[in-house]
């Protein structure tokens, strides 16, 4: 029983973290259409900001070495940043493809930061020491809890409450509904896409940062690739969940860790190896029975 | 009478003639590094092509494709490679393969057979999807099958090397290789199966009132082009004389979409002239990263910008010109006056 | 079956959309061999009633039948095999494709052969006067053409039933006279039954010796156009529109 306990922690605290990157991918895709597989690199570049650029296995700490608040501060801005400039770089002049062009040219980005990061830092995995703090368990009841799973589960609660509040009761989150909504009627309604969509991709950069720091005071490391795993899952939970509709990015996140946590602890060992593989059925298995997602947004199905 | 069918066969010919010229050159008078080059290009070509026969024709986004690659070239390295190591090191396999060995053309075309008969498969469930659905499922079978194949450890060994296949491929070879898959994808796209194929890329409602089946089409034309991934996927194997699974995985998924995308996805000479153009920009800045000496002096870029100058590349060309640099058409036969039909500029899709 | 059940004939059809009905009880029944307008101020059900006879709508119940045989769960494109094939109110040409390959792919669609297929295009080509425009790209054709091209890829699958939506919307009054003989044709020449949806009244008064009129989703009367022209339920349905009726009809 207790086993079980600490199990659905393990799978809350890693559906979390998908949850956020889900969100942060259906959130860019409501407004324009774009699936970004960039998502994951924005949390990378993200990571390595705490690093000075070096060949060194051990690197020396940048914003790692700053008090935290200015530290947390540092390495959302950078990936803020980074997620603005390949809005306004790669994807505003492309707003007008089609879903597949998008995704293309998202996968070019990625791929484009993915080895820039490389030629600044080397392709060698780095450790970091950083929230040492955190990594210790805590008892609760017997079952013990390690603190950044904590962490992560109270952030991604309180997150998913301030985007309720930021969506229905501001007047940018309200356009940035409309806007997902039916695009081209909100502009004509006057709300301007440039500033929406520049929006929309700063919180997915904010949320980049988030899971970045969440990530690495999990692991310890930097790897070049750590952004793939992560939003590859997130990036089927979105669609899992219901392209467009950030309620279901949410869901499908948090689906998606918990089923890969649950068949890690259950399958039987000999197959254990193999659980991505039944993760990744299943997201085809969801979109044969519902196309549209669990909770398909109300952008329209094509007209006849 | 022949001009007609030389005519017919342009788009092809067109592409190969400069081709044999390219192979011919280097058999001729390069260094054993530039017949290498030459040799990855044309098994480039044939991978690209096989992406071509479905993407292009379709529409539809694929990312799996490396996926039968891999399969085909597991396959021809159960049936040919290491028949000593074999019995150890894949102790899994089924008899009639971990003890014996098989003669590498049997081994290859049924290599490439077993890849598209899996093509077929994946087929029958992802072409019920449309759209991005059906890309992001292609993605997920990607996924799928590389972690199947890296951890299904006494058949594939694993995540690591499978070494000692037989190493055949010569550039003539993968030249022959590359005109077959050319020929295959030619022919696909004006038979009527293709020209119905193309109708459902252009507007899939307006197909389905016409009366074609959009699935059946695609499904076809998936299972085809999973017979010439898995052509690839054996001169792939045949050619490194070894194979590991990651090789098969996003990497080489985006450098081949690359390569369509830059040439042109919608014709097949679009395809062709992309691996052209990326495999001579890559293989440029490969030799600048291992090193050149200008002037006495020896310079080398650091290791990883070949990948971003392609990945800048790419951006380019989907921003300035998304239909790539064949604007979607075939090489036109160039003795007739020109037509309006090479003029004319189609809408965006 | 009975000779009367002959045609496409829609009975008591219902759609509903969420808790928006879009037809609420349409009976239409299409003839071989004749052109039959049907009309009906701007969200009357025209384009929605098109949809459910050629399959790409579920009617929610009611049932349609093609010379006595349900069409019902057939998708659109069995529809279009079974023999009703219809045009589209944009045209939805291939765009990258030639226009003769427009109708070859049509004509591929209801299973000829591809030799057929191109003889039939050609002939059909010549039939709207596009013969020299066989080779150019669909998506570089002028307006006009463009809905000839889409009309004649509907009858490049040999349907037994036709239906046309708005083919003269944007058209010059020329292009709509040419047109209107254009249809008035078909079923000579096709042997074919056609549904004319239409809102140029020049153009159904032209072409056709029926009118079905649609309103609110329901079949609200049919005749000779010059009937429904006196008839005072069609007019106050038009002039209760948005449309000024006086416009229209």
């Amino acid at each position: 029983m207790l086993n079980f306990i600490q199990v659905l922690f393990d799978a809350a605290a890693l559906g979390s973290l998908y949850a956020l990157v889900a969100l942060a991918i259906g959130l860019v895709f409501g407004i324009m259409r774009l699936i970004n597989f960039a998502q994951g690199d924005y949390l990378t570049i993200g990571a390595y900001a705490l690093v000075v650029p070096t060949a060194s296995v051990t690197p020396p700490l940048l914003f790692g070495a700053l008090p935290w608040p200015l530290m947390v501060a540092g390495v959302l801005a950078t990936c803020i940043i980074v997620a603005l400039l390949t809005e306004r770089i790669a994807f505003r002049p492309l707003r007008n493809a089609n879903p597949a062009t998008l995704l293309i040219s998202s996968f070019a980005v990625s791929y484009f930061i993915q080895h820039a990061l490389m030629l600044v830092h080397t392709g060698r995995p780095k450790s970091i020491a950083m929230g040492s703090s955190l990594a210790q368990a805590i008892d609760i009841f017997g079952v013990r809890i390690p603190g950044v799973q904590l962490v992560t589960m109270t952030v991604t609660v309180s997150l998913l409450i301030g985007f309720v509040i930021l969506l229905k009761k501001t007047a940018i989150g309200i356009q940035m509904r409309a806007a997902a909504e039916n695009f081209q009627m909100a502009r004509l309604l006057g709300v301007r896409a440039n500033k929406v969509i520049a929006f929309g991709f700063a919180l997915s950069g904010f949320l980049a940062g988030i899971v970045s720091l969440l990530l690495v005071a999990q692991t310890g490391t930097l790897d070049i690739k750590m952004g793939i795993m992560p939003v590859i899952f997130a990036f089927f939970a979105t669609v899992i969940g219901g392209m467009g509709s950030l309620a279901g990015a949410a869901l499908g996140g948090f689906l998606v860790g918990v089923t890969s946590v649950l068949l890690q602890a259950y399958l039987p060992p000999d197959l254990r190896a193999f659980r991505d593989a039944g993760v990744f059925a299943l997201v085809i298995l969801v979109l044969l029975v519902r196309p549209k997602g669990l909770i398909p947004s109300s952008a329209s199905r094509e007209r006849v | 009478m022949v001009l007609r069918l030389l005519k017919q066969a342009w788009p092809v010919l067109g592409l190969l003639l400069p081709l044999a010229v390219i192979v011919l050159l280097a058999d001729q008078f390069g260094s054993i590094s530039v017949e290498r080059s030459v040799t990855e290009a044309l098994i480039k070509i044939v991978t690209v092509v096989g992406l071509y026969i479905f993407i292009g024709n379709s529409g539809v986004v694929s990312f799996g494709h490396v996926s039968f690659m891999a399969i085909a070239a597991y396959a021809t390295a159960w049936q040919t490679c290491c028949s000593a190591l074999k019995p150890i090191t894949m102790s899994g396999l089924p008899d009639f393969l971990r003890s014996h060995t098989y003669p590498v053309l049997p081994a290859g075309i049924s290599a490439a057979i077993l890849a598209s008969i899996a093509a077929f498969v994946f087929g029958l469930i992802l072409m019920r999807l449309s759209g991005i659905a059906a890309s992001i499922s292609t993605l997920a079978a990607l996924f799928i099958l590389n972690v199947v194949y890296s951890n299904w450890d006494k058949v594939t060994m694993g995540t690591a090397s499978i070494v000692g296949l037989p190493t055949y491929v010569t550039p003539w070879l993968a030249f022959a290789v590359a005109g077959l898959a050319m020929v295959i994808a030619y022919l696909f796209q004006i038979s009527s199966w293709g020209l119905a194929l193309r109708a459902t890329r252009e507007d899939e409602v307006a197909a389905r009132a016409s009366g074609i089946s959009v699935y059946w089409m695609r499904l076809a034309a998936f299972t085809l082009s999973g017979l010439v991934m898995g052509m690839a996927g054996v001169l792939h194997a045949h050619f490194l004389g070894t194979i590991s699974v990651d090789t098969f995985f996003l990497s080489l998924t985006f450098i081949t979409l690359t390569m369509l995308v830059v040439g042109g996805m919608r014709s097949l000479s679009g395809a062709v002239l992309g691996v052209v153009v990326i495999s001579f920009v890559t293989d440029i800045l490969r030799r600048m990263e291992s090193g050149v000496s200008v002037s006495g002096q020896e310079i080398a870029i650091p290791a990883g910008s070949q990948e971003v100058v392609l990945a800048v590349v790419m951006l380019l060309v989907l921003i300035f010109r998304r239909d790539g640099l064949t604007k979607g058409r075939e090489f036109a036969w160039p003795f007739a006056r020109r037509q309006s039909i090479s003029e004319t500029k189609h809408g965006d899709a | 079956m009975l000779a009367q059940d002959g045609g496409l004939h829609a009975r008591d059809v219902h759609v509903a959309f969420g808790g928006l009905k879009a037809l609420k009880g349409v009976d239409l029944k299409l003839r071989q061999g004749e052109v039959l307008g049907l009309i009906g101020p701007n969200g009357a059900g025209k384009t929605t009633m098109v949809n459910v006879l050629t399959g790409f709508q579920a009617a929610t119940t009611g049932d349609v039948t093609l010379d006595g045989r349900s069409l019902k769960g057939l998708g659109p494109r069995n529809v279009a095999r079974a023999g009703v094939a219809r045009s589209f109110q944009a045209a939805r040409l291939f765009r990258d494709l030639t226009v003769r390959q427009n109708l070859e792919v049509a004509a591929i669609g209801s299973g000829r052969k591809r030799k057929e297929a191109r003889a039939k295009a050609d002939a059909l080509l010549d039939w709207i006067g596009c013969a020299d425009k066989a080779a150019m790209l669909a998506g570089s054709l002028p307006y006009g053409d463009e809905r000839r091209v889409g009309i004649a890829r509907a009858l490049a699958l040999s349907p037994k039933f036709v239906l046309l939506d708005e083919p003269a919307s944007g058209m010059n009054d020329q292009e709509c006279d040419e047109l209107m003989l254009l249809i008035a044709g078909i079923p000579d020449k096709f042997a074919c039954g056609v549904l004319l949806i239409e809102h140029n009244m020049q153009v159904v008064m032209g072409a056709c010796r029926r009118v079905h009129v649609l309103d609110n989703g329901k079949s609200l009367a049919e005749g000779t156009p010059a009937e429904m022209r006196a008839n005072d339920e069609v007019r106050r349905a038009y002039l209760g529109s948005k449309n000024t009726g006086s416009q229209v009809i």
